[in-house]
């Protein structure tokens, strides 16, 4: 019993880390139909900005909500860099730009702070063990599954009860109508890019929170897992990004039980033929997003 | 046809000229760069024959050219070193040592084979799935090198191959890829995938099975991969997994947009003109390190500068520098206008 | 009230639109008549903001408006309902609603008011409030869509072949409330396929032909125009 609480829990919290990379990318994605490669980076732009911060004194907190500001700023400015000058041109484009940009941001964080990894600061809650009903886990995993509840939570209050709300899931469907309504576009998709951010920064710091340290590649891993976990999810359904997160956590969990030790390290390896199965028998993901008759 | 062979013509001759250059100059560094263009060449021309026609893009290739520098490792490294360099060998391969160019061909062909295997299902997704998973497919095809010890040597790196390629052998492999680019791109397989683009709802009633044409395409760029991992393999003699990954992803990647995707005109200035850039901005970043401007290393400049004209390109011209005709067309229209008055 | 001038539109290399001149006054009805592909929709969308102009000028109430966006022209009070009907499918009916009033929606009063409004002048839609729009059937829809539209309180409605793929008794409610919405005082500039249909509304109407006017005048006038057929069957 303790066995399935304690699978249960890291089941749970990694899912929690993995819908909320899953959901800040599909946010993007469902309204602008662009996939964003720099999304990763955003998570590297909050966990550099709490290095930097860190000589400071100042409590964990503040730091914490300096470093989710610069993400929602790093967000906001890949529209600008990455994503408006090329929007009209071609779906490719966008692609090869937000590769580029993601590209332009590691190398300058190897050029300008260094290739070595970067100690962050944490506060001390995170690896404080909690015990309850046999299970022993780090606080980090119960703050992580809180976190997420409440993110989430948020966010569909957002989408359901706000104009903004609306405004997005509307121009998700069909842009052009929304702003025939008089939707004004650069608001809506600077707030997409702007949650994009926030997530982002709230994910770095819960997912930093494991590892201590910061990379130039540490996007690398959340991009991948934002991208699967949407793919298995469908493209452009907000839940099915939340849906995929908690499937593709499942998924490792039970692997790194179940796999003898020395196939382990191709534990990626087999969560992705898992992923290819889902794909072979659904192509377009597991819950269909918003309707459209337009190309993916 | 006559603007195929054009085409073919000129940019072959465009890869003798730098062989020529090459060999009149003499310098050890410019016969370096001129194997990597050639080499280049072949990766680059192997994506452009999976992007250019179906529109998609791939991240995937450079998992395809590790595959093949692997094949070719296991297949030529000496039987004597094979002990040091791949001490768990499975016993099966331990005892094979054959010609470096037979086990190129081999690296190109298990490549393709691997990409038939597990690309199908990507086939069928939307354009943007289909990138993201080709995404995952490299970093699968990543791990698997970095964690195979048996095989590569895990994460260190391995070394033993015979140094079998020299300017001949990649010019002449770069110039074969050109024509193969060329034929694909002009053959019932290519044109319907290139209609299926514009129209997939009219290309399917034409009889095109959208999936397996691109599966098609897939392999072929995927054997083009191979081999050209196998011929770098073969030039640089060592190597681990860490040369497989994103920063070499993004190199072709530049060269084959900047150039123009949809063209092979445009994978082979693409190449030439990234190539030279970078090596001028590594030589400038060599000189601006070794004359001590900063206080640290400069690293990573090299890259920036391809970030931000890979973004200039694409916002000034979207299609790249050979956007839509190859440079037989582009000729034959002006020589046409000329006659006419 | 709306003053468009020689407008050209193009999609790359293909001219849509070749020299279009109309014009609207307050509270008139003026229909834009032709067969597919003259070019109608294109004239209309590209007013509506959604589609950009390659010459010509476009003028409301005097105010030059040829580059305006679409939210700009929503925001002057130009409400737009395209061929495509364009629900939001995955919305409720009460929130494609209250996204139609986008621009006034600090209102929540008068919105709210509007919103009662709606569902009395279209019953079925109150019946369907909380249904995803995508669950409605066609003629529904196209009452969705215009009540959408009205609750901008707009000054012009832009109304693009809202009979399109319609029974006729369905195409009849449809254009007993487009006369309703006349009577109101509403401006309208209805582009249609069903010439009999909108000139039976109508106070003006032109008719295009291969992106350029070919007749122009009062709907009885054009009702009598023995050459219409010719027009429409030439292209």
């Amino acid at each position: 019993m303790s066995f399935f609480l304690q699978f249960m829990i890291d089941v749970l919290s990694l899912g929690g880390a993995y819908a909320l990379m899953a959901l800040g990318l599909v946010i993007v994605y469902g309204i602008l139909r662009l996939v964003n490669f720099a999304y990763g980076e955003l998570i590297m732009v909050a966990g550099y900005t709490m290095y930097l911060t860190s000589g400071f004194g100042l409590p964990w907190l503040v730091m914490a909500a300096v470093a989710v500001l610069m993400a929602i700023a790093a967000g906001i400015t890949t529209d600008y860099v990455a994503f408006r000058p090329v929007r009209a041109k071609s779906v490719t484009a966008v692609l090869i730009t937000s590769f580029a940009f993601s590209t332009l941001l590691q190398n300058a964080a190897l050029l300008f702070i260094s290739p070595r990894p970067r100690n962050v600061p944490l506060p001390e809650i995170f690896s404080e063990t909690v015990q309850f009903a046999g299970v022993i886990t780090p606080a980090r995993n119960l703050i992580t599954i809180a976190a997420a509840v409440v993110l989430l939570a948020l966010f569909s209050w957002l989408m359901r009860r706000t104009v903004l709300g609306i405004a997005m899931r509307a121009a998700a469907t069909n842009f052009t109508m929304a702003r025939m309504l008089g939707v004004p576009a650069n608001l809506i998709i600077s707030s997409a890019f702007a949650i994009s951010g926030l997530l982002a920064g709230v994910v770095s710091m819960l997912w930093i929170g494991r590892i201590g340290a910061v990379v130039p590649g540490i996007g690398l891993e959340p991009l991948l897992i934002a991208f699967i976990a949407t793919v298995i999810g469908g493209m452009r359904s907000l839940q099915g990004a939340v849906l995929g997160g908690f499937l593709l956590a499942f998924m490792d969990t039970t692997l790194n039980f179940t796999l003898p030790q020395d196939l382990l390290k191709f534990r990626d390896a087999f969560t992705f033929s898992l992923v290819i199965l889902i794909l072979l028998w659904r192509p377009q993901g597991l819950i269909r997003g918003p309707a459209s008759g337009q190309r993916t | 046809m006559v603007k195929n062979l054009t085409t073919i013509a000129i940019l072959s001759g465009l890869v003798l000229v730098v062989v020529v250059t090459t060999n009149l100059l003499g310098v050890r560094l410019f016969d370096r760069i001129a194997i990597n263009l050639c080499i280049a060449l072949v990766l680059v021309l192997g994506l452009q024959v999976f992007m250019g026609n179906s529109g998609i893009l791939s991240f995937a290739h450079i998992g395809f050219m590790g595959i093949g520098a692997y094949t070719t490792a296991v297949l030529t490294i000496p039987i004597r070193m094979k002990g040091m360099s791949l001490p768990d060998l499975y016993p099966i391969v331990a005892g094979i040592e054959l010609s470096p160019y037979v086990a190129i061909l081999i690296g190109g062909l298990v490549a393709a084979a691997v990409a038939a295997a597990v690309s199908y299902p990507l086939m069928r997704l939307s354009d943007a799935a289909a990138v993201i998973t080709s995404f995952a497919l490299l970093v699968v095809l990543h791990t698997v090198m970095t964690h195979w010890s048996e095989v590569t040597n895990g994460p260190r790196t391995l070394f033993g191959l015979p140094r079998a390629t020299d300017l001949n052998l990649a010019a002449g492999a770069a110039i074969l890829a050109i024509v193969a680019a060329v034929a694909f791109k002009e053959s019932r397989t290519g044109l319907l995938l290139r209609s299926s683009r514009d129209d997939e709802v009219a290309a399917g009633a034409m009889g095109a099975h959208i999936p397996r044409l691109r599966w098609q395409a897939f392999i072929l760029s995927a054997l083009f991969a191979g081999i050209g991992g196998a011929l770098w393999g073969h030039f640089i003699t060592s190597f681990s997994p860490k040369a497989f990954f994103l920063k070499e992803t993004f190199v072709i990647l530049g060269m084959l947009v900047i150039g123009g995707a949809s063209t092979v005109t445009g994978a082979v200035f693409g190449t030439i003109i990234v190539t030279v850039t970078f090596e001028s901005l590594r030589a400038l970043e060599a000189g601006i390190n070794q004359a001590k401007i900063f206080a640290e290393q400069v690293v990573g400049l090299t890259e920036i500068v391809l970030a931000l004209a890979m973004i200039a390109v694409l916002v000034l011209r979207p299609g790249g520098l050979f956007a839509t005709h190859e440079i037989g067309a582009i000729l034959a229209r002006r020589t046409r206008k000329k006659e006419n008055g | 009230m709306l003053e468009v001038t020689g407008l050209q539109v193009a999609y790359g290399a293909i001219q849509a639109v070749r020299d279009v001149s109309l014009n609207l006054s307050e509270g008139e009805l003026v229909t834009l008549l032709g067969a597919n592909g003259a070019g109608k929709s294109s004239a209309l969308m590209c007013i509506a903001g959604a589609l950009s102009a390659s010459a010509g000028s476009i003028r409301l109430d005097g105010a030059d408006v040829t580059s305006a966006r679409p939210e700009v022209m929503a925001r002057r009070g130009v409400a737009t309902v395209p061929e495509t009907r364009d629900v939001f499918p995955d919305l409720t009916v009460d929130e494609n609603l209250q996204l139609g009033a986008y621009t006034r929606r600090h209102d929540t009063e008068g919105v709210a008011e509007d919103r009662a409004k709606m569902f009395e002048m279209f019953p079925v839609l109150a019946e369907r409030r909380g249904q995803p729009a995508g669950t409605l059937s066609g003629g529904e829809q196209q009452m969705l869509v215009i009540a959408r539209a009205m609750m901008s309180r707009p000054r012009i409605l832009l109304l693009d072949e809202p009979s399109l793929g319609l029974a006729p008794t369905i195409v009849d409610q449809i254009f007993e409330m487009i006369a309703r919405l006349k009577a109101y005082g509403l401006t309208i500039l209805l582009v249609e396929q069903n010439a009999s249909k909108a000139l039976a509304v109508a106070d003006r109407a032109y008719v295009m032909r291969l992106g350029r006017i070919a007749a122009e005048g009062t709907a009885a006038e054009i009702a009598a125009a023995t050459d219409l057929k010719a027009l429409y069957l030439a292209g």
